[in-house]
């Protein structure tokens, strides 16, 4: 009842327009944002792949966070990232960071489902990049959470694993290493590298 | 039951890299923890699914039209769903009639909650609660869903553990009251055999 299936599927259209040239022969996991997102504007599919496999999780969240249901945040996802395919091409590196781009498609799809749902209005997700001072606190979590989530995705697995573990399961740092079955010692190497990574990627990122 | 950063850390890390730790500490448990995944988010994009938009819009205007012709058959099945529902049949749970988001107290501030009630069946409301970021509780501890009605708690509409991981955790629950406008829940902390406990989620205002 809430879902169209047939509705949701992802649209690949050819782009027309470049944004940016890529040096590259192929997309790498070591491409930046920018770079994949100047490829998917060539209609490079790998390269989409990619983007998506770095913003699902994050743009998965913020939607969770503003529609609250699952299914309709999941729409809402689908939507934002055939909206990415369509009008990569439109991405001017210029004008800002490849992830504010990306988080302003992903609201936008987000409040499009918001209002096709009769559920809320523009006020109740404002604009978050835009010249215009002092964003809503609401707003603002929701953008810290998504670059904090993008950076979780750049961790290494075993030490994502360990900081999800440490911050959001309740348990202690003796029980997270008898959970995974090791050493305290390498528990705690793995978290403090982890949130270091994350303090790095952070702080370079511009989203 | 935010981790504590001094123990997290130790005292290996000083001055700037230390302050630069705190930071990424600070941001994570603003946050709160990432959702899980649905299976088809998941399963990534699929260019086998790929249409050309043009093509979509095709067949969504088409969709429409098939919508139309359809609409009369849905209202007879619905209507007999309906009926079927009444007499107490099984399936479906129906129609969400009110949807709460919830939020943690100060108790566990990155836990979040999505409640949704289904339209009654019998004077029973079902309830579903998506959940993310509760901690694991010790022994003869659980979670307990309360109605609250003029801001005291009514009833129990349910109680729940939590296993530790870090995934969002769905829960089926009832509310066997008659619901009044103004209803609201919360999400207890509760010892067996004492009284109500602390409350971890409440809702978020509007």
């Amino acid at each position: 009842m809430r879902k169209n299936e047939g509705d949701m599927e992802i649209a690949l259209e050819a782009p027309r327009l470049r944004a940016v040239p890529s040096p590259d022969p192929a997309p790498t996991l070591d491409s930046s944002d920018a770079e994949l997102l100047a490829r998917v504007g060539e209609g490079d599919r790998e390269a989409f792949e990619l983007l998506y496999r770095r913003y699902v999780r994050p743009l998965f969240g913020l939607a969770l966070r503003r529609l609250g249901d699952r299914g309709h945040a999941e729409d809402a996802v689908q939507e934002a990232f055939a909206a990415i395919w369509r009008s990569a091409s439109t991405y001017r590196p210029e004008r800002g960071a490849a992830g504010g781009w990306l988080y302003t498609v992903a609201r936008n799809a987000i409040v499009d489902r918001l209002r096709r749902n009769g559920l809320a209005t523009d006020a109740e997700l404002p604009e978050l990049v835009s010249n215009e001072p002092g964003p809503p606190e609401k707003a603002e979590d929701s953008y810290v959470a998504v670059r904090v989530h993008r950076a979780l995705e750049e961790l290494q697995p075993r030490e994502r694993e360990v900081i999800e573990l440490a911050y959001w399961s309740g348990m202690s740092q003796s029980e997270v290493a008898d959970y995974l079955g090791l050493p305290l010692g390498t528990v705690k190497t793995r978290t403090r590298s982890g949130l270091a990574r994350l303090a790095s990627l952070l702080e370079g990122e511009e989203l | 039951m935010s981790p504590d950063f001094d123990e997290l850390i130790g005292t290996e890390a000083t001055g700037a890299e230390r302050a630069k730790l705190r930071e990424a500490h600070d941001l994570l448990l603003r946050a709160g923890p990432p959702p899980e995944l649905t299976p088809k988010l998941r399963a990534g994009p699929n260019p086998g699914v790929a249409r050309m938009q043009h093509r979509r819009r095709a067949v969504k205007r088409r969709t429409l039209v098939l919508l139309a012709a359809a609409l009369s058959v849905a209202v007879v099945f619905f209507a007999g769903y309906a009926v079927s529902s009444h007499r107490g049949s099984g399936g479906s749970k129906g129609a969400i009639v009110k949807t709460l988001e919830l939020k943690g107290t100060a108790t566990v501030p990155n836990a979040q909650a999505t409640l949704d009630v289904w339209q009654h069946r019998d004077g029973n409301w079902p309830m579903t609660l998506s959940v993310t970021g509760l901690p694991k509780l010790p022994p003869r501890t659980y979670y307990e869903v309360y109605l609250f009605r003029n801001g005291l708690p009514w009833g129990s509409c349910g109680s729940f553990v939590v296993s530790g991981a870090s995934s969002v955790l769905r829960v089926s629950l009832n509310a066997p009251y008659k619901l009044h406008a103004g209803d609201t829940w919360v999400v207890t902390r509760v010892t067996v055999g004492s009284e109500p406990g602390k409350t971890v989620l409440r809702p978020v205002p509007a």
